[in-house]
């Protein structure tokens, strides 16, 4: 046998497309832009890639086979579609960096793109449902929205079982304005407080709309190969030290057994034996925010804080904010920067971790956690800069 | 799948699939039963008590069907029959100042055309 099977993994580019609130946009473009970006970034040419990876919702994102179309690689060593029941847009990377840790593939361009005809979830369905499955037993009361009311039992049996208040989910809110402030790539810059969170449109209560991820055009895209290629490459090494899955029992956004931390917490724990660094080590954490919901569930799954303890622990949002000792969703997340779609918290802490983001810099930034999804589909990295 | 479901609702009856090798109950149905493997199971009613698990008050439809019921009561109901299992269902004729995470709550249900829906209200009077 030749085949390395086990080989270090860095990502070593990340790129992105314009991200926009308005117009409509062809996912082809998008894509190419963002991928030419990364790749550029990382100092390579299109045919140095070899593999492509990438996450959507069906035709939402274009194939990985049109993508090298696209960018004229006229074959590839590995390939995959994933399908939209993974862990997010970082799912894509968590495969790629598989696929070239095997030896299957030497250089893996993967990327996300959604745009907000595909992203806007919260639109008013005309055409009758074709109730598939398990959705003949949730379609018929009103539950719609895809993921958006059981997001809303989960703040409203949050705040009863473990306590803690409304006030809580407002923190991750506000939060991701203030990061946002210092990302011109963000579409939310604006900066809220927490009375414009207690005044923000009740979406299904106790969910308001600034609980919610803000639809964009846009794409995002990352470059990972072996530890040992990207260091001879354009940017800073920023190495995968750890990566896990998790569903939890009777794995299920309605019917899962742990209702409110769905897998994050197998997942964590998952990721903590497997890296070589702790909780108490990292210097930047890019934790989903599709809902503020899945944030909270994160920081305490991944141990920053106990169970229940996150409103405490983030000290009215200074913990968290640009100074604080958890320094989190420096891009200003999904909520601000826009609904890249899981990718771009990959993206943000690779930046972070090489010194490249400016104002929101976060000083000396050696170790990113980086987490996505909720529910049956999470999924989570430990970045670090050697 | 489903047609069990329906059926029973018309006449009257929440049903749910039950093992009939271990007496798991099951919801949604499934060809298997997670708690012991095997194959075979029966519809069974259910007492239709249970206690709200988690609930959400919808003030925007997201289907243009719901437009006019807004807003309505979806809630997780965890049947007394079994740690853990929960259905998704609306709660109907009840303040929702009451609702509450563990409230008593019972089997009732609204036709739908020639359908019956089976939903929850809060368990009026004092619980056992």
């Amino acid at each position: 046998m030749t085949m390395p099977w086990t080989r270090p993994v860095a990502v070593a580019g990340v790129g992105y497309s314009k991200v926009t609130r308005e117009g409509d946009h062809d996912i082809r473009t998008l894509t190419l832009e963002a991928c030419r970006s990364a790749i550029a970034d990382a100092g390579l040419a299109p045919t140095d890639v070899d593999a492509i990876m990438e996450y959507s919702f069906g035709g939402d994102s274009p194939s990985a086979a049109r993508a090298q179309r696209l960018l004229g690689i006229r074959d590839l060593a590995a390939f995959n579609d994933l399908m939209g029941t993974g862990p997010s847009g970082l799912s894509a990377a968590m495969d790629a960096a598989m696929a070239v840790a095997s030896g299957v593939c030497e250089t893996a361009l993967v990327y996300r793109c959604i745009t907000r005809a595909a992203g806007h979830t919260g639109s008013v369905r005309t055409a009758p449902i074709h109730a598939a499955g398990d959705l003949q037993f949730t379609a018929p009361y009103g539950l719609g929205g895809g993921i958006i009311h059981t997001m809303a039992m989960r703040k409203q049996r949050r705040v009863a079982v473990l306590g803690g208040s409304n006030e809580d989910y407002g923190l991750v809110a506000v939060n991701a304005r203030r990061w946002a402030a210092g990302n011109e790539r963000a579409v939310l810059r604006e900066p809220i407080t927490m009375d414009d969170y207690r005044g923000s449109r009740l979406v299904a209560d106790p969910l308001v709309v600034l609980d919610c991820d803000y639809p964009v055009n846009g794409a995002c895209a990352a470059i990972i190969t072996t530890v040992e290629r990207a260091a001879d490459l354009a940017q800073p090494l920023v190495v995968i030290d750890a990566l896990a899955y998790g569903t939890g029992a009777n794995a299920d956004w309605v019917y899962g057994e742990d209702f409110l931390f769905g897998g994050t917490r197998g997942c964590a724990q998952r990721l903590w034996s497997a890296a070589s660094v702790t909780p108490a080590d990292v210097d930047v954490a890019e934790l989903y925010d599709g809902f503020t919901h899945i944030t909270i569930s994160w920081i305490e799954a991944l141990g920053f804080c106990g169970i229940g303890e996150f409103g405490d622990w983030a000290d009215g949002g200074r913990r968290i904010g640009p100074g604080g000792g958890l320094p989190l969703n420096t891009h200003g997340g999904q909520l601000a920067e826009g609904r890249l779609h899981g990718l771009g918290f990959l993206t943000e802490a690779t930046l972070q971790l090489r010194g490249q983001c400016d104002g929101r810099q976060v000083p000396g930034a050696a170790v990113a956690v980086v987490a996505n999804a909720h529910g049956p589909q999470c999924g989570a990295i430990v970045l670090i800069r050697p | 799948m489903s047609q069990f479901y329906w059926e029973g609702a018309r006449h009257g009856a929440l049903l749910l699939q039950r093992c009939r090798a271990c007496g798991w109950y099951l919801h949604p149905p499934d060809p298997t039963c997670p708690r012991c493997l095997s194959d075979g199971f029966d519809h069974v009613a259910a007492s239709g008590r249970g206690t709200i698990f988690a609930f959400t008050i919808a003030r925007q439809a997201f289907h243009q069907s719901f437009a006019d019921h807004v807003p309505y009561v979806l809630a997780l109901v965890e049947l007394e029959e079994q740690a853990g299992l929960r259905v998704l269902s609306n709660i109907i004729e009840s303040d929702h100042a009451a609702l509450a995470d563990g409230a008593p709550v019972e089997l009732t249900f609204e036709a739908r055309g020639q359908w019956k829906l089976p939903q929850f209200r809060l368990r009026r009077g004092p619980t056992p």
